[in-house]
């Protein structure tokens, strides 16, 4: 992936593929490229059937602004050689892409769009973190999506404060005992009656507490009683923080919007697997722990509606493969991965195991 | 220069036929697109870069209408010159 390929290597691929010698490959190869540049600077025009048009074209004088100084400068006219791709071969390296359609929007949704550029949401900016990926990331449905993706974020700083809050308790605790252990000799005599009284009330025959020694009873004592509430408090706010987002639920309420501004990409059973492979996926390869957090800290608000209409495949995990992998190789989006989530019932999709058997629902727009 | 042309000077340049080159050509284009579907590109020297590119969506609108488009993405072979060949150009 993203490699460049030089002769040598072309022309190795080449020999391999058409059964023709190394050298003769290369010089086939040096000689196919060497025409092409040569003749574009004498012809202007290089028509090549399955590859595309290398033109020469004049480019006219034009003004330009020196950044630097704000000068204003021209651009003397020159030729630059031009390339167009055949139509078919065109086709063929956007197939990734190819369910996509042009789609008319309005003014309204238009300048949604622009706003939710300008402003970085935190779940589009995990997608792009993540993986340095150039894949296919319909992210067209934003415009659909722009109010639950605000809501989500303020609920996600509202539970944040919520945990500092608890944290900030925790840590004034923890000062206010250590000064209770610290300044003990000074109170020391009150709580010291305090804690015989205790030990009386509780069993006799319990503990016989040397009289020195009850200073050091006492905070170990309260101590743990006084943390554990705050602290499963702190538990129990963490587990919902982690619960939330892992049971992802796909249908997404929509805002009132009155147009569907989005083209469903349209899922087709796709039978050639190894086809199906966007092209120019480069680093998909997550591993469980990227995985993890990439399902927990995704929002519901970046899958738009799909009906599962039926099985596509099933298919076995293999080493170092996730569920966005999965719904990037059979939708071509990594961001319905929670159709398959929802599909197959899995909780924890971290934790998926090598082999695992995952069925691939069909999607249909709704 | 059309495809016949090429063809004929490039089967001249390799001793072989019109149909032996022709018949490499395809083969040369199906390694090719091999390589690009792939997400790789193919440099060479003298010649230059040719690479997929992926272009994000973006919305155009239509000057005399003011209908605005939502352009999908899309993956572009793209051709950049080398530099040895940019230099011939002046």
């Amino acid at each position: 992936m993203d490699k460049k390929i030089n002769l040598s290597q072309l022309a190795d691929l080449m020999s391999q593929a058409g059964g023709m010698s190394k050298a003769a490959s290369e010089q086939f190869v040096k000689n196919f490229f060497d025409i092409i540049s040569q003749k574009v600077l004498t012809d202007g025009l290089v028509k090549v059937k399955g590859l595309g048009t290398f033109k020469l074209i004049q480019m006219e004088d034009r003004e330009s602004v020196n950044v630097n100084t704000g000068e204003r400068f021209t651009i003397e006219g020159h030729q630059k050689i031009s390339f167009t791709p055949d139509v078919e071969l065109k086709e063929r390296v956007n197939k990734p892409f190819a369910a996509f359609e042009t789609v008319e929007i309005s003014a309204e949704q238009a300048d949604k769009l622009a706003q939710m550029e300008k402003e970085p949401v935190a779940a589009e900016s995990i997608v792009q973190d993540e993986s340095q990926t150039v894949t296919a990331e319909p992210e067209k449905e934003s415009a659909n999506d722009a109010k639950p993706v605000v809501k989500e974020v303020t609920q996600r700083r509202g539970v944040r404060f919520l945990l500092k809050f608890i944290v900030w308790i925790l840590s004034i605790l923890l000062v206010l005992v250590i000064a209770l252990y610290l300044f003990w000799p000074l109170i020391g005599n009150r709580v010291l009656e305090r804690v015989e009284r205790n030990i009386q009330i509780r069993d006799k025959q319990e503990l016989v507490v040397p009289q020195g020694s009850p200073v050091n009873v006492q905070p170990a004592d309260e101590q743990p009683v006084k943390e554990q509430p705050v602290k499963e408090i702190e538990s129990a706010e963490v587990e919902q923080e982690t619960a939330e987002p892992e049971i992802p639920e796909p249908v997404v309420t929509e805002p009132a919007v009155t147009e569907p501004v989005v083209t469903q990409p349209v899922i087709k059973p796709q039978t050639e697997t190894g086809e199906t492979k966007p092209a120019v996926t480069l680093d998909v390869r997550l591993n469980s722990k990227d995985a993890a957090k990439d399902l927990t800290e995704f929002t519901e608000a970046d899958t738009v509606n799909f009906a599962m209409t039926g099985e596509l495949t099933v298919h076995t995990l293999k080493k170092g493969e996730t569920i966005t992998r999965l719904a990037l190789r059979y939708y071509g989006t990594k961001k319905l991965w929670p159709y398959i989530v929802k599909y197959n019932n899995i909780k924890d999709a971290g934790k998926l195991q090598e082999g695992a058997r995952i069925r691939i629902p069909v999607l249909k727009a709704k | 220069m059309n495809n016949k042309q090429f063809l004929t000077e490039l089967s001249g340049k390799c001793q072989m036929s019109a149909d032996q080159a022709a018949e490499k050509v395809q083969t040369l284009m199906e390694v090719l697109e091999k390589i690009w579907q792939d997400g790789d590109s193919v440099s060479l020297s003298g010649f230059g870069v040719l690479e997929v590119k992926k272009k994000n969506e973006r919305v155009s609108v239509n000057p005399t209408t003011g209908v605005r488009m939502l352009v999908p993405p899309k993956l572009v072979l793209t051709y950049k010159p080398s530099t040895i060949l940019k230099d011939k150009l002046k």
